[in-house]
C-alpha cells in the first residue's frame, strides 16, 4: 500500500513539474523568438522616434504615447464603474435577486462578445453617433466597454470570497456600510481586484480589431485625445501582415509590448500589496 | 507605492493637459482618408510629407479595405477613399484619381520546380480540378490553394482575370493582407497564392524563398507593370464623392506629382505621371 502510494505520488509530482516546465517553455520560446528577431533593432531612438517609411524605419515613440493614452482612458473610465458595480452586486444586492441576476447575465454575455463586435459598436456609437471620429478617446471608451465584464466579475468573486466575519466585525465596531467597503472589504479583496485589472490590461494592450476602427491607424504623435492614434498591437499587426520588410520592426515592437506588460504587472502588484498593507495590517 | 501613485496621477494630468492644451494639433484644415490596406501605408507617407510642406494641415489615414473606403466617402465619414482597383459600374458617380499602379503575381515556394502555368491550368488549380503538382510538371504532392478573403481587391482582380466566381474556387487557406500571403507560401512548399508584385519582388530580393510565376508568358516584374504589358495590374485610386476642392484637391495633386514618386517606389508600387 505505501509503496504503490509513493509511486503514484511521484508520478503526479513529475507530471505537475513537466506541465509547469512546458508552460514556461512556451513563454521562453515566444520571448526568445522575439528577442532573436528584434533585439538588434532596439535602441533609445527606436523607443523615442516616430515611425518612418511605413514603420520599417524610425521608431515607435508616437505609438507608445498613443497606446498609453488609450489604456489610461479605458482604465480611468472602466475601473470606477466596474468596481462600483462589483460592490453593488456583492454587497448591496442579495445573490438570488432578479436584478442581480439580470446584471450578472448581461455582463457574462458581454464578456463572451468577440472584440470585433465592440469595434463595430465603438465605431458606430462613439466615432459616428457621438461625433468623436477616429480618436484616442473613442478607442479608450470602446476598450472600457470591453474591460467592464472582466473587472466586474473578478472583483465580485473576490468580494464574495471574503469571510462574513469581516462584515460582522465592521458592524460591531459601528462602521458605516460605505466605510466598511472602502476601508475593509476592498483592501482585503485587493489581490482579486488586481488580478482582474491585469487581465483587463492584457486584453486592452493586445487589442487590434476593436481599435482599428475606433482609435485608428494614424502614426503621428497625438496632439490631443481627439486625434487618431495607432496603438502598439495595431502597429505590430500592420508591420507583420501588411508591410513587406516590416518583420524586424514588428519583432522589436512586440518585444517592447511584452516588456511594457511585465512592468505594468509588477507595478500593479506592488500597488496592491502596498494598499492592502496600509489598510489591513497594522504595523 | 507612493511613487507609483504619483506616477499614475502625473500621467493622468499629462493626458488631461493634452486635451486642453492650446498648442494641440487643432489645425483648421483636416482631411480623413479611409480604405484599402494596400494603399494605407503609402498614403500615410505621402500625408507626412504633405503636412511638412503645408504647415497647419492634418491628413489622417485610416485603413479597412477598399469597400470601406467607398462606403465612408459616400456617407461622408471620410473626405477621400482609398480604393485599390478600378471603380465598378455602380460606383461610377464617384471621382477616382490613380496615384500608382500595382501588379498581382502568382507566387509559389522557391523550391517548387514549376516555372510557369497556363491560364487554363491556373483555373483548374483554383477550382480543384488539378489537385497535385505532378499534373502540371511538378513533384508528386498535393497543391495547397491560397485564396484572398472576400472584399479584397486582389481577389476581385484575380477572379475577373480567370473569369471565375469566388464560389467556384476551392481554397485551402484564406488570407487577408499581402505579407500574410507571402508568409503562408513560405511556410508551405506546396502552396500557391497571389499577392502584390511589389511586395513579392521585395521579399524575393531579400532572400525569402518564394518565386513569382509569369502570366501569359509575361514575367511578373515591376518593369512589366510599368510598361503595361503585365496582364494582371490595377490602379491604386484616391476617390472622392464630389469633384475635389481645396485641401482634398491639393492633396490629390500632390500625391500624383513627381514630388511623391520616390515614396510610391519606396512602397514597391509604380508611380503614375500626370499627362
Amino acid at each position: 500500500m505505501p509503496s504503490s502510494n509513493g509511486w503514484h505520488d511521484r508520478l503526479a509530482e513529475w507530471s505537475v513539474y513537466a506541465v509547469a516546465l512546458l508552460i514556461s517553455a512556451v513563454f521562453l520560446w515566444i520571448f526568445g523568438d522575439l528577442a532573436r528577431g528584434g533585439i538588434e533593432h532596439l535602441s533609445w531612438s527606436f523607443l523615442l522616434d516616430p515611425p518612418q517609411n511605413a514603420g520599417r524605419g524610425g521608431g515607435i515613440g508616437s505609438i507608445l504615447v498613443s497606446t498609453i493614452l488609450v489604456l489610461l482612458i479605458a482604465l480611468v473610465v472602466a475601473l470606477p464603474l466596474g468596481w462600483a458595480a462589483a460592490v453593488m452586486l456583492a454587497e448591496y444586492v442579495s445573490s438570488g435577486s432578479r436584478f442581480g441576476y439580470t446584471v450578472r447575465n448581461s455582463l457574462q454575455i458581454l464578456a463572451a462578445v468577440p472584440s470585433i463586435v465592440f469595434g463595430l459598436f465603438g465605431n458606430a456609437f462613439f466615432s459616428i453617433y457621438l461625433g468623436l471620429g477616429f480618436s484616442i478617446l473613442s478607442g479608450g471608451l470602446t476598450l472600457a466597454c470591453m474591460l467592464l465584464p472582466i473587472l466586474v466579475s473578478t472583483a465580485e468573486a473576490g468580494l464574495r470570497a471574503l469571510p462574513d466575519t469581516y462584515r460582522s466585525l465592521a458592524v460591531a465596531l459601528g462602521m458605516s456600510r460605505a466605510a466598511t467597503v472602502f476601508h475593509v472589504l476592498l483592501p482585503a479583496a485587493a489581490p482579486a481586484l488586481v488580478a482582474g485589472l491585469l487581465l483587463g490590461i492584457g486584453r486592452a494592450m493586445a487589442e487590434t480589431a476593436a481599435l482599428l476602427f475606433t482609435s485608428g491607424y494614424v502614426d503621428r504623435m497625438p496632439g490631443s485625445l481627439l486625434d487618431s492614434g495607432r496603438t502598439l498591437a495595431v502597429h505590430i499587426l500592420d508591420l507583420s501582415m501588411n508591410i513587406p520588410g516590416g518583420d524586424v520592426a514588428a519583432h522589436a515592437s512586440a518585444l517592447v509590448l511584452i516588456v511594457v506588460l511585465l512592468l505594468i504587472n509588477l507595478l500593479a502588484m506592488e500597488m496592491a500589496t502596498g494598499w492592502q498593507r496600509g489598510k489591513i495590517v497594522t504595523e | 507605492m507612493k511613487l507609483a501613485g504619483v506616477a499614475v496621477v502625473g500621467t493622468i494630468m499629462f493626458a488631461v493637459g493634452l486635451v486642453w492644451s492650446p498648442s494641440g494639433n487643432t489645425a483648421a484644415q483636416k482631411l480623413v482618408l479611409t480604405g484599402a490596406s494596400t494603399i494605407a501605408p503609402l498614403a500615410g507617407e505621402i500625408a507626412r510629407r504633405f503636412e511638412s510642406r503645408h504647415p497647419g494641415t492634418r491628413i489622417d489615414v485610416q485603413t479597412g479595405g477598399s469597400s470601406r473606403g467607398i462606403n465612408d466617402v459616400r456617407n461622408g465619414t471620410a473626405d477621400i477613399g482609398m480604393v485599390s482597383r478600378d471603380l465598378k459600374p455602380e460606383e461610377k458617380g464617384l471621382h477616382a484619381y490613380a496615384i500608382a499602379l500595382d501588379g498581382v503575381g502568382i507566387i509559389v515556394h522557391a523550391s517548387n520546380p514549376v516555372v510557369m502555368l497556363h491560364r487554363r491550368q491556373l483555373i483548374d488549380i483554383y477550382t480543384g480540378k488539378i489537385a497535385n503538382w505532378k499534373e502540371v510538371g511538378g513533384v508528386n504532392s498535393p497543391i495547397t490553394v491560397v485564396n484572398k478573403a472576400e472584399g479584397r481587391s486582389t481577389l476581385e482582380l484575380f477572379l475577373s482575370y480567370l473569369n471565375l466566381k469566388n464560389s467556384q474556387i476551392k481554397p485551402h487557406v484564406v488570407i487577408g493582407d499581402n505579407a500574410q500571403g507571402i508568409k503562408t507560401v513560405v511556410g508551405n512548399r506546396n502552396a500557391i497564392g497571389y499577392v502584390s508584385i511589389g511586395a513579392a519582388a521585395y521579399e524575393a530580393e531579400h532572400g525569402t524563398p518564394i518565386k513569382l510565376l509569369p502570366l501569359d508568358g509575361v514575367a511578373a516584374t515591376v518593369a512589366n507593370v510599368r510598361s503595361g504589358t503585365f496582364p494582371l495590374s490595377r490602379p491604386l485610386n484616391l476617390v472622392t464623392r464630389v469633384f475635389p476642392e481645396g485641401l482634398a484637391r491639393k492633396f490629390i495633386e500632390f500625391a500624383r506629382s513627381p514630388e511623391a514618386h520616390d515614396l510610391v517606389e519606396a512602397q514597391y508600387f509604380v508611380p503614375i505621371s500626370i499627362r
